[in-house]
């Protein structure tokens, strides 16, 4: 910046104040609200400048403030910019175009989504990827519920009961299916062997757990069974955030157990079912892990009947080069997620207004 | 009132069927695999008559494990690449949550809607650019890939910041007017204050990382660059009859995050209350 | 340590037989060009003596890459349980002096998936890939990602007649883009014990499917805690309904399946009667097939040749019980009514140069000389079947230590019609996945046969008219 003498300057500002003089009676006469709004944040940049200018120093206070908070921000939003977001809007592009990871990159248009329509093995991944959901939410919120209720309560033992049921949530996912897969074996699992000897179930009627339908219910109790505890921990928290002297009042008024929870924790509790419920649908969503590795057998490879639409996206990507076309089916997988967390904002919305 | 007590003692009872139930469920397959990790191959599956403990429990699994893989090498890449990660993600988000919770600047708005946005963006949609980004870069087949996919994540600044909203602002203000620089409030006062928070996170972010298995398995390709998980995986799908050391494995990749759990626990449900992670 | 002096001893061994073998005989391995084994041999010639001519630094590899110390990076996979990765690389390393060979293990389960992202974009640093299937091998030429051998291939004269057709089959619009070095082919693995207890025959080299299912049937014994299974079936699509291909009249490509289907029942019918182990009893464990036949209860095994290799080195090394199947033998694959005995699949495993290498000149000596004579008896002496199969490959893999002694065994290698598992075609790679997946839901019992072949026909046909 160059050095400007003291009479440069007193011009420099007056000038200055002329201007904001001026755009603050067009802001009165402003009658459009945007408009009106889109001025307004003028006068503070023209009281910015002259703020700077009489102090004579190179920044402003309030650049200077933005300044600490951006470097407070950058080495997260570094990271976060590179790493995510560019390729997030990269995925939005590749969606409508032909690429196979090496060649030229071909505008496609639409025509992605059109063969979407057609392809069988999306709706498989489709279907199955919903039916998984609406198993795996009611199931997991109303045992995570359940427990969390139980484990409020005064209970000898209380801290080991919650610290249990956390553990399968910690524990790797590769080493409990590995366990589930011999838990539920066909043909020597103990599961298997209790339905034959106990309740004499023929042994040609014995339910194939990993395969055809049954692979969909078994990876439902298998998620019910993995994340229950996360999210009973979410429910103590609601639940700790409940006044006693509500349950106080219901007993006054002579409320059983059952009317207690039906009048007072269940309302109470709406916004936490509420979260729980929209966090479930998205983990959902974007279930593959468990879906490969307790019906993908050796090769992990997902028939129709348990092929889900995040491992159709690696399919398309990984093994048959398609990136334009598993991008796409990537964007059905984020309209899905939107949908839900708009409906999400939309109810804390209505929840903080009323 | 006897009835009333009578009710009450029935009232307790039940919710203790439930609690060994429950406890039932969760356990066993975790004892299970405690169990099958001593036996051999052929007494894993033996039903009549099972037992926990075999007569001759084959302790042998445990040390076989180490040379039938490179287990070490896995061990020490999950360990390393879980710890750097969980610092990254520690001292970054909640640096940023400090600045979105607690300061007023130009922007704010704008760039927090984009952290909100991607929340809810599975990384499945946006792991194919990623790579090839990433390949670019030159990190393929390195360790450093899997810490910058991990360590910026939208989520831990949206977890951390909820929290600092909930610290008064008057704290910061009282610093403030004494003359404290932003940096000094950030390390003296919020930092030693969001334990509970920072625990949460410290789970969160151990467990997935040290979990993961997606991630690791695009970039990750060669042997001695991979973690528990696919190592694991991989020993599976070779050795897929050896049950014993196969459950050994499973029990030993388990250990590290149990203990991190077991000792940030106390803090896990005020962590998960105070960050309006309950809606 | 010993076991790898002993491997470089058989491979220097093997060499000299190979050498004299060219002089005494101008025709080397039924080959007709004239041109090619004068040129091999002068080859041999140079690279068997070059470490003892140390004082002339200039050896092949040298030449073509400037003089200068080269580094080929390859890929390969399972370098722990796989003997002649090291093997090939030793010995090219000390017939050509200033190359070095850096391979890396991409791990066997994904290894064309891992390779294709290795390859895409331009960041490889790669110079040398294995090709594992075609479908992998599809997927890389249509990206780019591999060189066009051709002008290679005629500037240093190679003759493909020697990998007797396999090189066909892979062309991609008149060129070839790998060049073969392990040839196997799929054989029927029977355990003699399990026959002498049961006092029944072994099977031999000329069977029908009809006297092939009747026998499996009569090893089977579903006795609970002593069974026997009379057959056992990989999880794999190849084990299963490419006993269908056997006749030569249909290919996978075909886009029509219907000849699919009396394999299926045949398997399905055993599996039912417990003849073999279930299929979502498999995919549940996992089971390899190694596991299910060293297991002892398995009474035959249809896999490929490289099977032949691992049950020799896990019986030595003790990984495997010989108790429970150190008496094994093989014979031909089974085949249908009215079709030469000998038939069978094949499947080649080639080596490719990548477009993003610096050095392809040097990549492609090392290519020449894996997928070449001397790469083909060093692949030999550890019991692999090399893509150029001479008589002396094949006199050295029977002779192995180990090798079944029975002549039926040593018969069974004699190939009369080869088809490959998978034959090259644009889109054969979704074609491959279209065939993979319902051939799980017909073997899971979530389709019927009938309806899991309309299923393939109508994909396939979809894939086809693209």
């Amino acid at each position: 910046m160059p050095k400007m003498d003291s009479a440069q300057k007193a011009a420099k500002i007056n000038s200055l104040q002329e201007e904001l003089t001026a755009l603050i009676a067009s802001v009165r006469a402003e009658t459009d609200i945007k408009k009106k709004r889109k001025l307004i944040s003028k006068i503070g940049d023209y009281n910015r400048k002259i703020d700077t200018m009489k102090s004579g120093r190179l920044l402003s206070r309030e650049t200077k403030r933005d300044l600490v908070a951006y470097s407070f921000i950058a080495p997260n939003f570094i990271g976060f910019c590179v790493f995510t977001l560019i390729p997030i809007i990269f995925a939005f592009a590749l969606a409508f175009m032909k690429w196979d990871g090496s060649n030229p990159i071909q505008w496609q248009g639409i025509g992605n989504f059109t063969r979407l329509t057609d392809d069988i093995f999306f709706r498989a991944a489709l279907k199955n990827t919903v039916i998984y959901c609406l198993g795996t939410v009611p199931l997991t919120m109303i045992a995570s519920l359940a427990l969390a209720i139980v484990l409020n309560q005064k209970v000898i033992g209380r801290g080991i009961f919650r610290t249990l049921s956390f553990f399968p949530y910690v524990a790797s996912l590769v080493a409990i299916t590995a366990v589930w897969k011999m838990l539920f074996h066909p043909s020597k699992g103990p599961i298997n062997s209790i339905l034959y000897n106990v309740f004499h179930m023929p042994q040609e009627n014995l339910p194939q757990w990993f395969t055809g339908g049954l692979a969909l219910l078994s990876m439902i109790l298998f998620s019910v069974w993995k994340y229950m505890g996360y999210y009973m921990v979410i429910y103590l928290a609601g639940l700790q955030g409940i006044s006693g002297e509500l349950y106080e009042a219901a007993g006054l008024d002579g409320a059983n157990t059952w009317q207690k929870f039906r009048y007072v924790t269940w309302p109470q509790l709406s916004s936490t079912t509420f979260f729980v419920v929209v966090m479930l649908t998205i983990n959902c969503f974007k279930v593959y892990d468990i879906a490969i590795m307790l019906a993908g057998g050796g090769s992990g490879e997902l028939t129709t009947s348990a092929t889900v639409l995040v491992y159709y996206i690696y399919q398309k990507a990984f093994i048959d080069w398609d990136l334009g076309y598993s991008s796409a089916v990537a964007m059905v997988l984020f309209v899905m997620v939107l949908v839900v967390t708009v409906i999400q904002f939309w109810g804390q919305a209505r929840k903080e207004r009323a | 009132m006897k009835s009333a007590h009578k009710k009450a003692v029935l009232g307790k009872v039940i919710v203790y069927m439930i609690l060994i139930l429950i406890a039932i469920v969760m356990v066993i397959p975790f004892l299970w695999m405690l169990s099958a990790s001593i036996k051999s191959d052929r007494e894993v599956f033996q039903m009549n008559p099972f037992v926990w403990i075999p007569e001759n429990p084959k302790f042998s699994n445990y040390k076989d494990i180490w040379t039938k893989i490179p287990f070490a090498k896995f061990v020490w890449n999950t360990v390393y690449l879980t710890i750097v990660v969980t610092f990254l993600q520690l001292l970054t988000s909640s640096f940023a949550a400090y600045s979105f919770a607690k300061l007023h600047f130009r922007h704010k708005g704008g760039l927090f809607l984009a952290y909100i946005a991607t929340i809810a963006m599975p990384w499945q949609v946006y792991m194919v650019p990623q790579f090839i980004m990433m390949r670019k870069m030159g990190l393929n087949d390195k360790l450093l890939a899997i810490i910058c996919l991990q360590a910026f994540s939208a989520f831990g600044v949206f977890m951390m910041k909820q929290f600092y909203e909930g610290i008064p602002d008057d704290l910061c203000e009282a610093a403030r007017i004494d003359g404290m620089s932003e940096y000094r409030i950030y390390a003296r006062i919020m930092l030693p204050l969001s334990k509970p928070a920072l625990s949460t996170l410290v789970i969160f972010t151990f467990v997935s990382t040290w979990n993961d298995y997606l991630g690791p398995l695009i970039y990750l390709k060669s042997q001695e660059k991979k973690t528990i998980q696919l190592g694991l995986k991989m020993f599976i799908s070779q050795y897929s009859s050896d049950y014993g050391l196969i459950m050994a494995g499973s029990v030993l990749s388990l250990i590290p995050v149990l203990i991190v759990f077991l000792c940030l626990q106390k803090y896990f449900v005020e962590g998960v209350a105070s960050t309006g992670l309950k809606g | 340590m010993k076991k790898k002096l002993l491997s470089t001893m058989l491979v220097a061994a093997m060499m000299t037989t190979l050498l004299a073998g060219c002089g005494n005989e101008p025709v080397n391995g039924g080959q007709e060009s004239s041109s090619a084994p004068e040129q091999s041999s002068a080859q041999q010639s140079e690279s068997t003596n070059a470490p003892e001519q140390s004082s002339e630094p200039a050896s092949e590899g040298n030449e073509s890459a400037g003089g200068e110390d080269v580094t080929l990076k390859w890929a390969i996979w399972d370098q722990e349980t796989t003997a002649y990765w090291n093997d090939l690389k030793e010995a090219y390393e000390s017939s050509h002096q200033g190359v070095t060979i850096e391979m890396v293990d991409l791990g066997s389960s994904d290894y064309m998936t891992v390779l294709a992202t290795e390859l895409s974009g331009d960041g490889s640093d790669f110079d040398v890939v294995t090709i594992k299937d075609v479908p992998g091998y599809a997927t890389l030429v249509q990206k780019n990602s591999i060189l066009a051998l051709d002008d290679y291939i005629s500037a240093d004269g190679v003759d493909l007649s020697k990998y007797a057709g396999a090189t066909d089959q892979v062309v991609v619009d008149g060129k070839l883009y790998e060049l073969p070095f392990r040839n196997d082919f799929w054989v029927l693995f029977y355990n003699k014990d399990l026959f002498d207890a049961k006092q029944v025959a072994y099977p031999t080299n000329d069977m029908t499917f009809a006297e092939y299912d009747a026998l499996a049937r009569q090893m089977t014994d579903t006795t609970f805690g002593s069974q026997v299974y009379g057959a056992h079936y990989h999880t794999w699509r190849s084990a299963v309904q490419l006993f269908g291909v056997l006749d030569g009249q249909h290919t996978i490509l075909d886009g029509e399946y219907s000849f699919f289907e009396p394999y299926y029942e045949m398997i399905l019918n055993q599996e039912a009667d417990g003849v073999c182990r279930k299929y979502a009893d498999l995919k549940t464990e996992g089971l390899h097939y190694s596991a299910a036949f060293s297991g002892g209860d398995v009474a035959m095994l249809n896999m490929g040749s490289w099977f032949i290799a691992t049950m020799i080195t896990n019986l030595q090394t003790g990984e495997y019980d010989s108790s429970l199947c150190g008496n094994w033998g093989i014979v031909k694959y089974p085949h249908a009514e009215g079709v030469e005995a000998g038939s069978t699949l094949g499947t080649i495993t080639g080596l490719a140069v990548t477009s993003a290498t610096d050095t392809p000149d040097a990549a492609w000596e090392f290519v020449k000389w894996v997928s070449g004579e001397e790469g083909a008896a060093v692949m030999a002496s550890s019991g692999n079947f090399p893509a150029i199969m001479t008589e002396e490959a094949m006199s050295l893999i029977t002779g192995l230590e180990g090798f079944p002694a029975d002549e039926a065994s040593k018969e069974a290698l004699n190939v009369s019609n080869l088809y490959l598992e998978v034959p090259y075609a644009p889109n054969v790679s979704e074609i491959n996945s279209v065939l993979d997946s319902y051939h799980g839901s017909i073997m899971a019992g979530e389709m019927s046969i009938q309806d899991g072949i309309e299923a393939m026909n109508t994909e396939v046909s979809k894939i086809l008219a693209q």
